[in-house]
């Protein structure tokens, strides 16, 4: 089957937020050691039918965001704060019976490794129907046929028989694909999408950011991307915020983005990814690695890799300054050359 | 890194340089045993199944595919690790399939290979020095301890690390410095080739670039020649002088990196190709997606005739299902020589006298008994998945040995 690949909506200005992140900041403390920030104020706001990508490389604290809206970070151990407001009330304040009816209702998650997010010993079709079952108030007799229809909309051949599979017995791509019924079962107003294309093939993974964009598009679903892959990046999402060491330093319209990065850990990142679509040119990697970083509060965390560090940038932190749609952490950003 | 990536003037000139590795006819079959005594072969999976593939000194062959295509078997059948049911592989004017023990061992020193995962196939015990002396020692290379230590600071110095790395241990490492300890060591013993099975793919973005252009500058550097295994067509292309795919146990096209990317032929390198997303929102927006409808078939019972038509867009009548198409110099305009396809209608579509057509996704009805490639690492294994499935199925219905 070949299809031109769709274009994703452009977003609704006029449009209230649907989930407003505000200055989320995330702790992790252990007895004996230093408190380490992995989220350190992060703010971005989600428009519903927007799909907004969160990307950076591991150990920016992309995942951990996701976590943190969603409530699933481990009860002690760390300490969350800001505020991630969802439909005017304030998901981080929910108490914990609260906030699960929330979850799979209003709000679902896809993870990166639908095997281990599966419930290995309980067949597929129990776990959809048990997010009806849950949310709905339907039986399960009621929910059966629900879910029938929930796993042939995901594309999975033959429902009737994959309803009794077990997680084991599926592909990679399929599990996948059950995991997005899941989510969808209650027609949840945000999605949050936590690599999903990550552990499989590209050929499966076509198969599923189409499934994923088509979702978009017909439920007006707002999709919160998290990826590494710029590539996925630039095909899916409308806007794309850039972590580094646990704060955004860019962030824009992917088009805008793209074409016209200004942040120099951006620039770096598309400079350093080999292309398929064009002449063989030479890498230039970014120096050093993660380990390098200063610390925010007196520093750029980026100025030891970076290609054109200022004297500035290791005594100050820079501001996240917002213009026309675009925002970015930098004293001595990349020349725009056009 | 420009002198030996790029091809030096026209593609097939290459050609003139001596043969390093030349594969006839390579099969790795795994036997699938069953039994509660005795073990009883049940079947095979045939993750290699027939592949003629050769490799010039100086040159960098890169191998792509997805999980469970058997790319990384054939990395390890040519350097003998999987030793290969059939078929011959000369390295260097020496049979390897045939070699065993300590004649083996000694010829190991002419090609070594660099792992996909640093942290697991570095021994965690052992500090960087002893990991790189060790293979040294092993082939009579560390006599000299004055000489030994200065080659040591050498390799280190090649692959960009201090000095100072020799007391540390793989844990004291960042991921990227990690497989530079791991090329250096494969470094360690003066290969002639290096097989390297996914270099990159542990790594973030900005250090890869860091790793792929380490091994472009070494190949300069040594005279080194690369077999590269990889599922991420983007860096193969970047780091590959040819390439081969393959699918299901065979290859399915070959040809120089620029001839491969500029005219894919066979439907499959297509669809590959252009499932891959790229940065660029602009060419996102507007390119043709070939989406290939279900998964791989199982390794176990792959499907007659092609491999591919069961998921082919381009199939046609009884031919393709029915009789396995060779790889073969097609003749297509500005297609050269180098460029080979296993497709019967390669000619017919690159002239676009067949269209594609719909392809109905199977429920994959193959029968699988259990055990998988060995291709556990990297995304996940659609083929091992269904050989789960299948396992299960069967253990369940047939209950014997």
């Amino acid at each position: 089957m070949t299809a031109t690949a769709t274009t994703p909506r452009t977003h609704r200005h006029g449009d209230e937020p649907l989930l407003s992140v505000r200055d989320l900041r995330v702790t992790f403390t252990r007895q004996g050691e230093e408190p380490f920030t992995a989220v350190d104020g992060v703010s971005f706001d989600v428009r519903p039918g927007q799909t907004v990508g969160l990307v950076g490389e591991s150990g920016c604290g992309k995942s951990v965001t996701s976590l943190a809206i969603m409530g699933l970070l481990p009860t002690r151990g760390n300490r969350v704060e800001g505020t991630a407001t969802f439909d005017g009330t304030d998901l981080l304040r929910l108490s914990g019976s609260d906030m699960r009816d929330r979850r799979g209702r209003d709000i679902a998650m896809i993870f990166q490794d639908p095997l281990s997010s599966l419930n290995p010993v309980v067949p597929v079709g129990r776990q959809v129907t048990e997010v009806l079952e849950r949310h709905r108030g339907m039986s399960r007799k009621a929910a059966t046929p629900l879910a029938r229809d929930l796993l042939q909309r995901v594309g999975i051949p033959d429902p009737d028989r994959r309803l009794k599979d077990y997680p084991h017995q599926m592909s990679g791509g399929m599990r996948q694909r059950a995991l997005i019924a899941m989510a969808l079962a209650c027609a949840p107003r945000l999605l949050i999408a936590d690599e999903p294309t990550t552990a499989l093939d590209v050929t499966i993974q076509a198969q599923i950011l189409s499934l994923l964009k088509e979702l978009v598009q017909d439920t007006g679903t707002a999709l919160v991307m998290i990826t590494h892959d710029l590539g996925v990046v630039a095909g899916l999402c409308d806007e794309v915020n850039v972590l580094y060491g646990g704060r955004i330093v860019e962030r824009g319209e992917r088009h805008e983005l793209f074409a016209e990065p200004r942040h120099p850990y951006t620039n770096g990142l598309l400079a350093s990814i080999p292309r398929l679509d064009s002449e063989r040119a030479p890498l230039t990697p970014i120096p050093g690695s993660v380990s390098d970083n200063l610390p925010w509060t007196s520093a750029c965390a980026f100025a030891p890799r970076c290609s054109q560090p200022v004297e500035v940038c290791t005594r100050q932190t820079p501001a996240l300054e917002e213009s026309a749609g675009r925002a970015l952490r930098c004293f001595n950003p990349v020349e725009v050359t056009r | 890194m420009t002198t030996t990536t790029e091809p030096t003037g026209t593609a097939p000139e290459a050609d003139e340089r001596e043969l390093l590795v030349d594969a006839r006819g390579v099969k790795v079959h795994f036997p699938i045993k069953r039994g509660v005594v005795f073990d009883k072969v049940i079947g095979y999976v045939y993750a290699v199944d027939g592949v003629d593939l050769q490799i010039r000194k100086g040159e960098t062959y890169g191998l792509v595919g997805e999980s469970g295509c058997g790319k990384s078997t054939l990395g390890k059948a040519i350097l003998n690790l999987e030793p290969p049911t059939d078929g011959s592989v000369v390295v260097d004017g020496t049979e390897i399939a045939s070699l065993k023990g300590a004649e083996l061992r000694k010829r190991r020193k002419d090609f070594q290979m660099v792992f996909q995962d640093p942290m697991s196939s570095l021994d965690p015990r052992q500090s960087v020095e002893s990991l790189l002396v060790e293979g040294m020692r092993a082939h009579g290379l560390a006599t000299d301890d004055k000489a030994t230590a200065k080659r040591l600071r050498e390799l280190l110095a090649a692959v960009g690390l201090p000095a100072a790395a020799l007391k540390k241990y793989p844990h004291e490492f960042s991921g990227g410095q990690r497989q530079r300890i791991g090329i250096a060591r494969a470094l360690a013993v003066e290969p002639k080739l290096i097989v390297a099975d996914e270099p990159v793919s542990a790594l973030d973005v900005s250090v890869q670039a860091q790793v792929i252009n380490l091994l472009e500058q070494l190949q300069d550097e040594f005279d080194l020649t690369y077999l590269v295994v990889a599922h991420d067509l983007a860096v193969v292309r970047h780091i590959s002088d040819r390439i081969g795919v393959m699918y299901l146990g065979g290859l399915v096209e070959e040809a120089t990196a620029d001839d491969l990317y500029a005219q894919p032929l066979h439907p499959y390198t297509r669809a590959l190709l252009s499932a891959v997303p790229l940065p660029d929102p602009a060419a996102e927006d507007t390119r043709e997606q070939i989406l290939l409808v279900g998964d791989l078939p199982s390794p176990s019972r792959p499907p007659a005739g092609c491999r591919f038509h069961t998921r082919c867009p381009w199939r046609q009548e009884t031919r393709c299902d029915t009789e396995r198409p060779e790889l073969r110099v097609v003749e297509v305009d500005g297609v050269p020589a180098s460029h080979r396809v296993a497709c019967h209608f390669a000619e017919e579509i690159a002239r676009g006298e067949i269209q594609p057509h719909e392809v109905a996704p199977t429920a994959t009805t193959q029968e699988w008994h259990g055990s998988d490639d060995g291709d556990a690492i990297g995304p996940a294994s659609l083929a091992e998945a269904q050989a789960m499935a299948k396992h299960t199925e069967n253990t369940a219905g047939a209950g014997g040995f």
